[in-house]
């Protein structure tokens, strides 16, 4: 009961935000110099059909007008055309997302089972061989994470595991040239090599996957790392760690209590930098040639499509709103403090 | 005289323009004293940049933009260390001016991010804390907004940006700025908040001037040293964002030589193996980036007073205090103690002791106090006890004997079965012993499952015995509960449910009522004793107040700086101290508090 009223509170701060993020998307197009109409067709486009566009997006009218228009399209799941290949941009979208998705869920995993476990190990003050190890490690990661540019540490995975140790492929793409991709189920290509049984294919995507979610891991794994190590190692100076060991309870248990209470600010920190990588992973993308909806947007800005730009901000903007309110209710969930000063 | 009044007398017989010059020197001596070695290798290197990035063009083997059709793609020789690009020019040579565009862009976006978010941060937390409602609303609008900004991406943020009002450095540079603004807004905002709160803050605005205007002109000036942290770590984030940008071309184009723009040139190279165009640029970028953000932290590492001043080998040739009486270590323990200490002494690695050559004996069923003056190793002596002692704290010598074994020399395993089991730690502050996110049943069942073989519902059974025992109604409530819905009493209640489950031979108290309300305090203390002499339990129990010990104790000894200076019955050493700490103890004890209780029976001459 608790839980529903808080996510019945949760959703109605969402909706402001969501119209606060369509005003901005309206606002970042009539802040382009020239005629929007003449943006989205391009400039190829002949007179009348600007003429109708401008129509129906009420160009003829005051703002206010405007906006309503834009919100319509909106609703109803209208992004504008690319003036480049005119498709539709919700289209692009739609099927690009599950490229970019794929390769936000691979790094992220790789953060969850390397990243963090390194953290965890490297938090405890034993002096045994893997927590100094894993100190050391942590030292030179903690150095190296927020410093080195994406694209650049994936150029230097291509030319390390591809140019010289031939042990990755190339930036290709997410398959081989000559595979074919499977039959679009979810368009996850590990899920749907998995769902037709194609193992080949599904070897090679995850292939193709490894370089880039490594590459997305060892950048924007950093503050997670940061996060987590320094949560953990107040946790484990604490006092109730303290009285626990005082209480003899088993190692497991100690070390697995601490971790409950480094988890709420690990999972916040998590939430942001997942939210943050929908935009944030676009170079990665386009070292890798990985043509999600990242690279989608990139190209768009070289050739000055503006339709998908605003497309991909909005979508990239509500997913980051959207992951920050898993982010509230996983907080709810596992910390009670939180739950009671919110009812 | 002249001088002495110029620099306040430090050096007189300099000239004021030595001196100032002098003292600038030493000033620099003793901030670089204080950094490691790390430190000090990241600080050179950050000189390193900024020279490069001043004067890089002008020092520069090659010209940076001349090509050479002869050379290109040249391999690292020793005409060209770092080899030649696509069009044959000299890639160390573009690399030495390079940073000169990036860390220019990004100093002066950073620095227009900062005009612009400062003043808005001091802003937005006046109106935060102001009395008018409208004005709580616009701040709150102004956060709520600043939330659905930064949820926009970053990076296609600024290169919208960028593709809006056409590529080229300065609206790199206005891209970057707005994008990082938001940054410092927060940061500012959130320090402004916590620093209004000062007593000085108040008074300020006490004095008759504006909440606004001692904003900007107390409360700002305050907050520069977290600032300025942030400001080197933006800087370095700046870098980033402007070599991406030049990467994807929305950014510096060819042919001003840019870091991004150099590693974009190369990159179609790396994949067959001509790796050298784009991967010193990475390097380099990355070093740049690396070392604007250690700054940040060397920066505020320096700015906070105090910090590292005094180093473990400053203390070492301090004097130390009197060599330990270690008389009292050679004492055989006696054979019927349950606890005999022997010559015990902890400390830091490189710092004097902070227990010196303790010993004592405790007898079953004894209580004996421990008493001295805040930081005279009261808890330390505890936790010592079981090897509870926080990292960087070691044995140095000295053993405790526990029925005979020497849990000094324990193994872990061995450790573990008797803590908890029989001997039960009752630590101060009740409430925060208690893990936040463990509920108190799940302690307890954990608890009685680590030492006595039973099932989870048995357990959970006894563990509502136990708090029935104590007292406690609605046992099962209490065991469902988080401890942040319990009174620090209960808290207190709990943790000696725990501590008697087992009925353990011994428990180590250190301040066990501390953080108590003092209404509770004594009813508190009165109920664990007489719940100790019940189950038989003997007792080392550590406190300031010598009431406590008065009216509970057996036995008592005195600490003083990590030494026992007085020890015996506890009227013996009440009535007749002969050590001057004991003395001022007594002095300050609240004798009253002493003679209302019912001692009388256990102390009748005090209270004459």
């Amino acid at each position: 009961m608790r839980m529903l009223t808080y996510i019945c509170r949760r959703f109605l701060v969402l909706i402001p935000q969501l119209f606060l993020i369509s005003i901005i998307t309206f606002t970042l197009v009539r802040m382009l110099p020239g005629d929007p109409a003449r943006l989205e067709l391009g400039p190829l486009a002949p007179e009348e059909g600007v003429e109708l566009l401008r129509h129906q997006l009420r160009l003829d009218q005051p703002l206010p007008q405007q906006y309503i228009a834009y919100l319509q399209r909106l609703i109803q799941g209208d992004l504008g055309r690319s003036w480049v290949n005119s498709s539709s941009v919700a289209q692009d979208l739609l099927v690009r997302a599950p490229a970019t998705l794929e390769l936000i869920t691979a790094g992220m995993l790789i953060v969850l089972v390397v990243i963090v476990p390194i953290a965890l190990v490297s938090a405890s003050p034993s002096r045994g061989w893997l927590a100094r190890t894993t100190r050391r490690i942590s030292f030179g990661y903690g150095l190296l994470a927020g410093a080195l540019p994406d694209f650049w540490l994936g150029l230097v995975l291509i030319f390390v595991f591809f140019s010289v140790l031939g042990w990755a492929p190339g930036p290709e793409g997410r398959l081989a040239i000559l595979d074919l991709p499977p039959e679009r189920v979810t368009g996850f290509y590990v899920v749907d090599t998995l769902l037709a049984g194609n193992f080949d294919t599904l070897r090679s995507a995850l292939s193709h996957l490894a370089l880039p979610a490594i590459t997305l891991a060892f950048v924007y794994g950093g503050p997670i790392f940061k996060m987590v190590r320094a949560s953990m190692e107040a946790a484990l100076r604490s006092d109730y760690t303290v009285y626990a060991e005082g209480l003899g309870l088993p190692r497991r248990t100690v070390l697995l209590w601490a971790m409950r209470n480094a988890a709420p600010p690990a999972v916040v920190v998590t939430g942001v930098v997942a939210g943050y990588l929908l935009g944030g992973a676009v170079l990665i993308e386009a070292v890798f040639n990985l043509n999600g909806i990242g690279q989608y947007a990139v190209q768009s800005i070289t050739t000055a499509d503006y339709a998908p730009i605003q497309g991909f901000v909005l979508v990239a903007a509500v997913f980051t709103m959207m992951v920050y309110l898993v982010v509230d209710l996983l907080q709810f969930m596992i910390d009670p403090r939180v739950s009671a000063r919110a009812s | 005289m002249k001088a002495r009044n110029v620099d306040d007398g430090e050096r007189p017989q300099h000239s004021s323009g030595g001196v100032s010059r002098h003292s600038a020197y030493r000033s620099f001596i003793r901030l670089w004293s204080r950094l490691s070695g790390f430190e000090r290798a990241v600080l050179v290197v950050f000189v390193l940049v900024l020279i490069i990035a001043a004067i890089g063009p002008f020092v520069a083997p090659y010209p940076p933009t001349f090509a050479d059709p002869l050379q290109r793609l040249a391999p690292p020789s020793i005409t060209h260390p770092f080899g030649t690009d696509e069009n044959g020019i000299d890639v160390l040579s573009r690399l030495i001016a390079a940073p000169r565009t990036d860390v220019l862009i990004a100093v002066i976006a950073t620095t227009l991010s900062l005009a612009v978010g400062a003043p808005l941060g001091v802003v937005a937390g006046y109106f935060e804390g102001a009395d008018r409602r409208a004005m709580r609303w616009i701040s709150e609008g102004t956060l709520r907004l600043l939330d659905v900004i930064q949820a926009f991406p970053v990076f296609i943020l600024a290169m919208v940006l960028v593709a809006i009002r056409g590529t080229g450095p300065i609206n790199v540079v206005f891209a970057v700025a707005f994008v990082n603004f938001p940054v410092f807004l927060r940061l500012v905002r959130s320090e402004i908040l916590s620093l209004r709160e000062r007593p000085y803050a108040e008074a300020a605005v006490a004095l008759g001037n504006s909440e606004l205007g001692v904003g900007f002109k107390h409360l700002l000036p305050n907050a520069w040293s977290t600032v300025l942290v942030q400001v080197s770590v933006t800087i370095g984030f700046a870098v980033l964002l402007t070599a991406g940008l030049s990467f994807v071309g929305a950014g510096v184009s060819p042919p001003t030589p840019e870091l991004g723009a150099m590693i974009a040139s190369g990159a179609k190279f790396m994949t067959i193996g001509q790796w050298w165009v784009a991967m010193f640029p990475g390097l380099l970028l990355g070093l740049i980036v690396f070392t604007f953000a250690v700054m940040g932290d060397i920066v505020g590492k320096l700015m906070e007073p105090g910090q590292g001043a005094i180093l473990p080998r400053h203390l070492l040739s301090n004097d130390r205090i009197a060599p330990a009486a270690q008389a009292e270590a050679a004492i055989p323990s006696r054979q019927d103690a349950v606890l005999s200490v022997r010559g015990l002494t902890i400390g830091a690695y490189g710092r004097p002791p902070i227990l010196d050559g303790v010993s004592f004996d405790l007898m079953p069923g004894e209580i004996l106090g421990v008493v001295g003056l805040p930081g005279s190793g009261k808890s330390i002596l505890v936790r010592a006890i079981v090897r509870l002692l926080g990292h960087g704290l070691q044995r140095r010598a000295g053993h405790v004997l526990f029925r005979g074994k020497d849990l000094a020399e324990l193994d872990e395993e061995a450790l573990r079965a008797i803590r908890g089991y029989e001997i039960l730690p009752l630590l101060p502050n009740a409430k925060s012993q208690l893990n936040p996110l463990v509920r108190v049943g799940d302690l307890m069942v954990a608890h009685i499952r680590a030492h006595d073989r039973c099932s989870r519902r048995e357990a959970h059974a006894r563990a509502a015995k136990m708090l029935g025992a104590i007292g406690i109604g609605d046992a099962k409530h209490w065991l469902a509960a988080y401890p942040h819905e319990l009174s620090g009493g209960m808290a207190q209640r709990v943790c000696l449910a725990i501590a008697l489950v087992h009925r353990p031979p011994l428990i180590i108290a250190d301040e066990p009522t501390a953080g108590l309300d003092v209404t509770v305090q004594r009813q508190a203390l009165d109920l664990m004793i007489e719940l100790c002499r019940q189950s038989g339990a003997a007792q080392v129990l550590a406190t300031r107040e010598l009431g406590i010990v008065a009216q509970y104790c057996d036995r008592v000894v005195v600490l003083h700086e990590g030494l026992i200076v007085e020890t015996g019955a506890v009227r013996d050493v009440l009535l007749a101290p002969r050590h001057a700490i004991t003395h001022r103890l007594i002095a300050a004890a609240d004798l009253r508090a002493i003679s209302a209780a019912g001692i009388t029976n256990t102390f009748p001459k005090i209270v004459r």
